[in-house]
């Protein structure tokens, strides 16, 4: 199909549309998240309001605490 | 056997490999620390520790979830990212870097601790800037192997 020619006002749109999609992709990067694999390698996504999930998180920000304040020595 | 993986090895070798991997610890069958990587001596009984828990809540979470007992976990935190991989035999985890990609970090802990079980080493490709080891003659093109990696087997096995 052909793309339909925008005018200027479009294309900042565009680009716009772009921007808010970039920044929520990175939001959503940004959120905690635990999953879990099987031996198939089929993911499972923990819920936030699942059994152990505050707790892998909780121990996994330990392990990246540690790490970092081995770095800084 | 020459170039097989231990244990005391496989964290650092872990590490080597993956340029997103800032720390490694391999844990036995029993939770003992088999060796770490990346935290110090100071750091690793606790690195141990953190990963033993890991899969111990990992177990506790997987109550409520449908299908197989989980063998790989991959936790995302601010500032990065935890990734446990377990066999019958062995334990291992790693903290990545936030832009780690979990596919690839997952994929190197199964092929690590294959390895580290007497499975096939890990190869890295050779770089295409890399020299040539000999002329570039026809016949040399003629007798290479497509898989570069299998090419050397042989020629190492020879």
């Amino acid at each position: 199909m052909k793309e339909r020619r925008r005018g200027p006002i479009g294309r900042a749109a565009g680009l716009a549309e772009g921007l808010a999609a970039t920044v929520r992709r990175m939001q959503r990067e940004r959120e905690p998240r635990v999953l879990v694999y099987d031996e198939t390698g089929y993911a499972r996504l923990v819920q936030p309001d699942g059994r152990g999930y505050e707790r892998l998180l909780e121990i996994a920000g330990r392990m990246v605490e540690l790490v970092d304040e081995a770095e800084a020595v | 056997m020459a170039g097989t993986l231990t244990p005391e090895r496989t964290a650092e070798r872990f590490c080597e490999l993956s340029a997103d991997a800032r720390a490694a610890v391999l844990l036995d069958a029993a939770g003992s620390l088999a060796s770490s990587y990346g935290v110090g001596e100071s750091g690793s009984a606790e690195l141990a520790e953190l990963a033993r828990s890991l899969f111990e809540a990992v177990d506790r979470a997987h109550r409520d979830i449908p299908g197989g007992p989980p063998e790989q976990v991959e936790a995302q935190v601010e500032g990065g990212t935890v990734y446990g991989s377990r066999t019958p035999r062995w334990t291992l985890a790693v903290v990545g870097r936030r832009a780690a990609l979990s596919s690839l970090m997952l994929m190197d802990l199964r092929a690590v601790l294959g390895e580290l079980e007497g499975g096939p080493p890990i190869r890295r490709s050779t770089a295409a800037g890399e020299p040539a080891r000999g002329p570039a003659t026809e016949e040399a093109a003629a007798s290479e192997s497509p898989v570069p990696e299998l090419g050397r087997d042989a020629e190492n096995g020879a």
